[in-house]
This record gives structure tokens, sequence and C-alpha cells, in this order.
């Protein structure tokens, strides 16, 4: 038995300096510049944007063509030291011919250089997590695709590491199985590990995670927190939506207020929807304008401060970047 | 945004050694291959002629069967000390198990690495603590068992059991049979891994893949043959690798070789051969193609 490689330093998270790929001619990513924090960060983006590039960057499966990637300190160029403490979820469904969900874990945890003993309660484990226990015995062959995806899942956090490297995890997963695997992202960010997920479905994206990074081209377009990416966006006003009594009332006194371009009643919406470039003097202003005028308000929410919004503005295209 | 103290804790138990875990790839390919009864009928039809020689060595050594054919025993036991050679382990044994050898690996050898490629599995294998080396390795360790089964490990064995029934002096005058069983099957092994391999690497379809090997072993023989013809030489047997093994096991044995291409010749031939095939082979095993 060897010892395992020393256990990656907390707070050194997963950094990309200056990182350009290119395929031939063709741009896989550019100049990419992120420091991921732990918690769950999404890549958002259409296709050929670059988030599997960056994936495959952060895990040594590709090597930069210019620039320096570390995980957790250590250089993705070096399998035995990384893949102790990073576990990646493919896009691709491949797997050995004629193997159990059970047999395919073990196997692969074997490989990880995990004792017999100790493969054995990790892919119980593993199977516990992603709620594959009763078909554990049965082929990988004669799975559905959301059970395919779960095993795969499985095989990617079954040795317990500090990065999960997922592509496109929740695909072909029902409601109730996404919801489980969303839980089970969320619990192990929670333990301070980094779930770093791709994801077409951007209302999913919004929900789960805790930092974005918009792609498009091969350009890193946003970073961070949604909100504060929002908030950054000078050139499209902030969109609130106000339901309340008398909606013609509060547009005409909401409109007086400097930084408000727009307020109209919006049918679809059912409410008003005013747009201000100055959210904070906004709501301010707002606050006294309900007090004085006596207005009965039912919500207050920003209409346009989620990935969705921040992805059409930023790339373009509908609320699936499929 | 939210912050997440660390409060998991890494594993922090021992690890088996690293070489040893490219023993779980060998592992589930034999599930594979020895799913097919022809297959393991051929396998055992390769073990059969080996039994075969056995008898042969022994039954010159048997009273009772030489009696019954009213043999003088002296007469039997000198001719068959002459007959057991060098010459005829080169013959009887090398030959035939080197073209089982080959039959074996266009059987198996495609099956290592097409299904990996065609199906984009070779993420899977790099996602783990596995180099490109670990995975050729662990990968070769199939065809280098099954074709060691019925190469240099029978070899070995008949070259003891002659030794143990001609005596010691039999086996210090022929000991390069032995070195020529061992080196001479490791030389082919090694060479007919990495081309099937490099080919598998390249050609995603199975019986593809198998075509290519036979192209490689035969029709570049035949190539060879007519580039000699044509311009009345023996270079162009250099392509041809199976003849090449052939001067390098008669060098080995110190038996006459099948043509006069030197030593030297045919050693840098397959040597090229690996070589190239190990280039491609890196080129090739990446866990994401890069298409330009």
């Amino acid at each position: 038995m060897t010892a395992p490689a020393e256990a990656p330093a907390a707070g050194r998270g997963i950094v990309f300096d200056n990182v350009s790929k290119f395929y031939g001619e063709v741009l896989g990513v550019n100049r990419v510049h992120l420091a991921i924090p732990p918690g769950i960060t999404s890549l958002v983006g259409p296709n050929g944007s670059g988030k599997t590039t960056i994936m495959n960057l952060m895990t040594g499966l590709l090597r930069p063509s210019q620039g320096r990637v570390t995980v957790l300190g250590m250089s993705p160029d070096q399998p035995d030291p990384l893949f102790r403490h990073v576990g990646y979820c493919t896009q691709y469904d491949s797997f050995p011919r004629g193997m159990t969900g059970q047999e395919f874990l073990h196997a692969y945890l074997r490989v990880h250089g995990f004792d017999r003993r100790q493969s054995d309660d990790l892919t119980r484990t593993a199977l516990e997590q992603v709620g594959m226990t009763r078909a554990a015995d049965r082929r990988i062959a004669a799975y559905s695709k959301g059970m395919r995806q779960r095993i795969k899942l499985a095989q990617a956090v079954c040795h317990g590491p500090s990065v999960l490297v997922l592509d496109e995890p929740l695909n072909g997963l029902d409601p109730m199985a996404r919801e489980e695997m969303i839980a089970l992202f969320r619990g192990l960010a929670a333990q301070g590990k980094h779930v770093i997920i791709s994801s077409h479905i951007l209302h999913e994206v919004d929900f789960i995670s805790d930092q974005v990074i918009l792609l498009n081209e091969g350009y890193v377009v946003a970073e961070g927190n949604i909100r504060s990416v929002r908030g950054e966006m000078q050139k499209h006003p902030l969109q609130i939506l106000v339901r309340c009594d008398r909606p013609a009332a509060l547009a005409s006194r909401v409109f007086e207020q400097d930084g408000v371009v727009e307020a109209r009643i919006d049918a679809q919406l059912g409410g008003l929807l005013i747009k201000t470039r100055d959210a904070d003097a906004f709501f301010l202003a707002f606050n006294r304008i309900v007090l004085d005028n006596d207005f009965k308000i039912e919500v207050v929410t920003p209409a346009d401060e989620d990935v969705d919004a921040v992805y059409q503005y930023l790339i373009g295209g509908g609320s699936e970047t499929a | 945004m939210a912050v997440y103290e660390r409060t998991y804790r890494g594993y922090s138990g021992g690890l088996t050694p690293p070489r040893s875990r490219i023993l779980v790839f060998p592992r589930y390919a034999y599930d594979e291959i020895f799913r097919s009864k022809l297959f393991l009928a051929f396998l055992v039809l390769c073990l059969v002629w080996s039994f075969g020689l056995a008898c042969a060595l022994y039954l010159p050594h048997n009273l009772g069967f030489i009696k019954a054919f009213q043999l003088d025993p002296q007469q039997v036991s000198d001719f068959f000390a002459d007959l057991f050679d060098a010459n005829f382990f080169y013959g009887w044994f090398m030959w035939p198990v080197g073209f089982m050898a080959l039959v074996i690996t266009i059987i198996v050898g495609p099956v290592l690495v097409t299904s990996d490629m065609r199906n984009n599995g070779l993420a899977l294998y790099f996602s783990r603590p596995v180099t490109r080396t670990d995975y050729v390795l662990g990968k070769s360790l199939v065809l280098v068992s099954l074709l060691s089964v019925v190469t240099w490990i029978p070899g070995l064995v008949l070259f003891l059991f002659q030794c143990y029934l001609e005596g010691p002096e039999w086996m210090r005058v022929n000991y390069r049979v032995a070195v020529g069983i061992f080196v001479g099957s490791w030389i082919w092994i090694a060479v007919l891994c990495l081309i099937s391999l490099a080919l598998s690497a390249y050609v995603k379809w199975r019986p593809v893949a198998r075509m290519s090997l036979l192209v490689v072993f035969f029709v570049a023989g035949g190539l060879a043959a007519v580039i000699n013809v044509m311009f009345r030489t023996s270079w162009g047997s250099v392509i041809n690798i199976t003849d090449m093994i052939h001067v390098i096991w008669a060098g080995l044995f110190g038996v006459e070789p099948l043509n006069d291409t030197p030593q030297w010749v045919a050693w840098l031939s397959p040597a090229i051969f690996c070589a190239v095939c190990l280039v491609l082979l890196a080129r090739k095993l990446r866990p994401y193609e890069v298409v330009r």
C-alpha cells in the first residue's frame, strides 16, 4: 500500500491564468482568467462556447495552448495526485460492455487505488447517494438514460473528491431525480467542495448556482454571482415587476424619478414593469412613493435578475441554449 | 454569494501500488473475450499442439511404446536425441505457435481499444489516476497474457521436459533453444501487441481493424515477395514483419534463416514498426479527439 497524495489546501480553488486552447486553427477558449471558489459554479453558454473545453482543461484531459491551470494548487497534467481530489462526469454515455452498475463503480475504485474492502464500502455509499442501490446488480446496458446518468454521477463522487466536474449532469433525469441530484450537489457544496456544472437548462442553473460563468465563442463574457453580474450591466436597465392596486398611478409617480427609463403595464406579467438604471436609488424612492400615496403592494420582484435574462442580454437566444 | 466552510475530510488511508491498478483493465476484458466459445476452442487447440509436441518428446523414451513397434531402444534414443534439437523447436514449435499467436491477436487485439475509441470511452479512463502509458500497458496485458500462454510458457515447459528426458548434456548443447523461445516469443508478442493496438486506435470498427491486421501481416508479405522478384533482391522482405521475425528467431536458435537478410536489419525492421506504432498510439490515444 502507498500513502495517498497530500490533501489539498483549502482555499486554493481552481485557477485559470490567461488560458487559451486552440484546436489547430479553431478557437476553444481564449484568454480565460478564472478563480473558482468552493460551492456550485455553473458554466453556461451555447454549443461550442467552450464549456467542455474548460472542464477538460481543469481535469487535464486537454492541455492549454497557452497559460496555466491549477486545481487546488495542483497541475492537471499529473493524473495521479489530481484525480485523488477530482471527480469528472463526462457528457458521454460510455461504459465497459457487460458490467453491472456495482461492478463498474467497484472496478474504477480499484483503479483509484482502493483495496477490495474499501472499494466495496465506497461503492455502496455512492450507490446510495445517487439512489441506485436497487439497480446495482443489473447490467448498465439495461439501464434507462436517467439511470445511466446517475451511475455516471456515482462514479464521479464515489472516491470522495474535493472537486466535482460534471458535464451536463442533469440531462436525462426526471424531475424527481433532478431534485435529488440538486440536493446532492448542494450537500457536497455545503461541505466546502467545488462543484462545477455545465447545463443547458438556465432556470435550474439560476436555482442551484452560487456563481455562474457565462461563455460565448470561447470567451468568458461574465463571471460571478448572478446578481452582481446583472448589476454590472449598465447598458441594460434593471427591470422590476410591481403588482399593486393602482398600477397606472404608480407608473406616473415612479416615472418622475431619476434613473427610471420606462414604466409600463405589462399584461403578460400582470403588473407594472419598471426599468431603471439606478436600482438602489429607485428602491429608496419607491418606498417613499408607496408610503406617501398609500399604494397596496402585492409583489415587488426583479424581472430580469436571473441567468436567463443575463444570458439573453450577453449572448442572446431563448431560455435554453441547446 | 454563499461562503462554504470546509467540513469534509478527504480519504487518508493507504492505497494500492500504482502499477498494480492497471490489472483492473484486463480483468474485465477477459470476461468479454471468453464469452466467445469459438475463441476458447481455438485457445485450447493452441495448447493441444504443445501437448502433442510433449507427447512426441516423451514417446521415444517410453519403453513400452518402443517395444510395441519392436525397435531397438538405443537406436531410437540416439535418433531422437539428434532430431529434437534447435531446428525441431524452431520449425515445429516457434513457427506454428507464432502463427497461432497472430490469429489470437487478430481476434482479440481489436476488441481492446476500438470500443473505447468509438464510444468516447477514453475520457472515462483518463479521468482516473491513469496515464496513457498505464492504459496501453493495461490493455496490452490482455494480449500479453493470452499470447504467453500459447508461446513461451509451453515452449519453456517443453524445453525443460526435454532436458529432463535427455539429461544435462542435451541442455548444455541446446541452451539457445530456451533463449530463442523466451526472447523470440517476447519480441513477437511486443510486435503483435503494438501493431494491433495502434491499428485498433485508428480503425474504430472491429471487422475493419481485423482486416487491417491481416493487411499488415499478409498483404505486406505478398508485396515484399513482389519487390524481391521484380528487383531481384531480398531487401523487400524488410516490410514483411513475419519474415523479419523468423530471421530473428533463426538467429536466436542458431539455425539457418529463411533468407539472407542480415540480423541487424531483421532486428531494426520490427524496432521501427514498434516505434511507429508507439508514435501512432501517442497521437491517437487522447481523451478528446481534436477535429480539425
